[in-house]
């Protein structure tokens, strides 16, 4: 080394630059793993449905109170607003010419679900008499792609709704009858309808 | 000036930092909130205010209630219990069953255990979401509040002091007597109370004819002199209607509970 490189380092040490004292990077480090923990502990991660003391959308999810036959009309109604209601009405009262009543219907108040339950899955065309009047018209399998619980919620809200009174659905119920009636043909009016074993 | 842009910079960095924290990120995060469903039911909450007590806030404002008055309900954590509904074809087999087990205060994992090991036992039960915390046990709410619970409050009235009591559900407490009594004489309902008698909130008037049905039913020292009655002004009476407009009762998805019974009110 030549003395004019020792000298320029001479003068770099008694310049003084401002150096960041050690401690406050230990400082700076510690708040941020404070403020980590903190917002790891109540903000949920900026979930706008996340408050303490849950810490997370599990959580949230995991601590709803579940009513089971509250639960199940609900989702029921959801269902059926979003599938059912464009031809059977808001309240099952139908469309003249085009879909028959649910409200009042024989059908849907019968003692057990089996045609309830059937039309949904497999569809109906044809001649069908519902409270006092023919029905001729087609219906789609539109229950078909639904789950079981989600079916058997929609036929629960339907058979406990606007004065029916048919029993409830369970989802076990709908499974076992998807497997019975599974590769049968859309339904051919009253006669096939009564036909299903 | 040569470190003039730098400082700019760092000046421009800084509140820029500070801006996207306490305004961008909040905003992102409840700007969009909105009506929503009330849990298990398909009604909506919260509903607009009613007009009187839209203008009795603008009220609670100007008089500074909020300087003593928090609106917020904290709540420090969320408990299970595990309720039997019915004992099946073996009620003793139950019974014995639930005399080893612990049923309230649980977390929802022992809780899905304990309800799992007597649906086996024949029982049939149901879990209650059971919010626990300091305001919780004074009766000050049901839940913890939530952004949903101020969406039609402009300016929302936080408040941070608790000289008085929180006032989140103030209205599912009192009644209107109550309230107006309290506004004139707050010591006259709670003996206690640090909170100043509000008398410009009513008018001293002479009686003509028949006695105001808003009167104040005052008694004692507080009476007015024979002929005179104190009845509300409009401030007092719309102030009145929004402080039994606070109710915060309903379980929502991000604050849910399970309702036990509907909401009864305390009358005086």
């Amino acid at each position: 080394m030549s003395n004019d490189s020792k000298d320029s380092m001479q003068s770099t040490t008694e310049s003084k630059t401002p150096t960041v004292p050690i401690w406050i990077f230990c400082l700076l480090l510690l708040l941020l793993y404070v403020c980590g923990t903190y917002f790891d502990r109540n903000s949920g991660w900026f979930d706008d449905q996340v408050y303490a003391p849950f810490q997370n959308s599990d959580e949230v999810a995991a601590y709803q109170p579940v009513s089971g036959a509250a639960a199940t009309k609900l989702e029921g109604q959801k269902v059926y607003s979003s599938i059912c209601a464009a031809c059977h009405g808001d309240s099952g009262q139908g469309k003249p010419g085009q879909a028959p009543p649910l409200a009042g219907s024989e059908w849907v108040n019968a003692a057990d679900f089996k045609e309830a339950g059937e039309v949904p899955q497999l569809g109906l065309n044809g001649e069908v008499h519902v409270a006092g009047q023919d029905w001729n018209s087609q219906m789609a399998p539109m229950g078909a792609a639904l789950s079981d619980s989600d079916l058997a919620a929609v036929l629960t809200y339907i058979r406990g709704s606007w004065g029916n009174k048919g029993a409830d659905v369970s989802a076990a119920d709908i499974k076992a009858m998807r497997t019975a009636i599974a590769g049968h043909p859309a339904i051919n009016g009253e006669t096939g309808l009564k036909a299903i074993k | 000036m040569k470190t003039g842009f730098s400082v700019f910079i760092a000046v421009f960095v800084a509140m820029a930092f500070s801006w996207s924290g306490f305004v961008l990120g909040p905003v992102r995060q409840l700007g969009t909130e909105g009506q929503t469903n009330i849990l298990n039911s398909s009604d909506i909450y919260p509903n607009q205010r009613p007009g009187a007590a839209t203008l009795g806030l603008q009220v609670y404002r100007s008089y500074g209630c909020a300087q003593c008055h928090t609106m917020q309900v904290g709540q420090e954590g969320v408990v299970c219990d595990v309720v039997l509904t019915a004992a099946g074809n073996k009620p003793a087999a139950v019974s014995n069953l639930i005399a080893t087990l612990q049923l309230t205060g649980l977390t929802k994992e022992q809780a899905d255990a304990v309800s799992g090991q007597i649906t086996a036992a024949g029982g049939k039960t149901e879990t209650h979401i059971v919010p626990t915390g300091a305001d919780i046990s004074r009766g000050w709410g049901m839940r913890h509040s939530v952004a949903e619970d101020f969406l039609w409050d402009n300016p929302v009235q936080l408040g941070s002091v608790r000289v008085g009591p929180d006032l989140s559900n103030v209205g599912m407490r009192y009644d209107v007597n109550w309230e107006l009594m309290h506004l004139y004489s707050p010591v006259s309902e709670v003996k206690s109370s640090t909170m100043p008698p509000f008398h410009f909130l009513f008018i001293k008037e002479r009686i003509d004819g028949t006695p105001s049905p808003e009167a104040l039913p005052l008694q004692g020292d507080l009476a007015p002199p024979a002929g005179y009655e104190i009845v509300p002004t409009e401030d007092a009476k719309n102030l009145v209607a929004y402080l039994l407009s606070l109710r915060v009762n309903v379980p929502l998805y991000d604050a849910p509970f399970t309702t036990l019974a509907p909401a009864t009110e305390k009358k005086k």
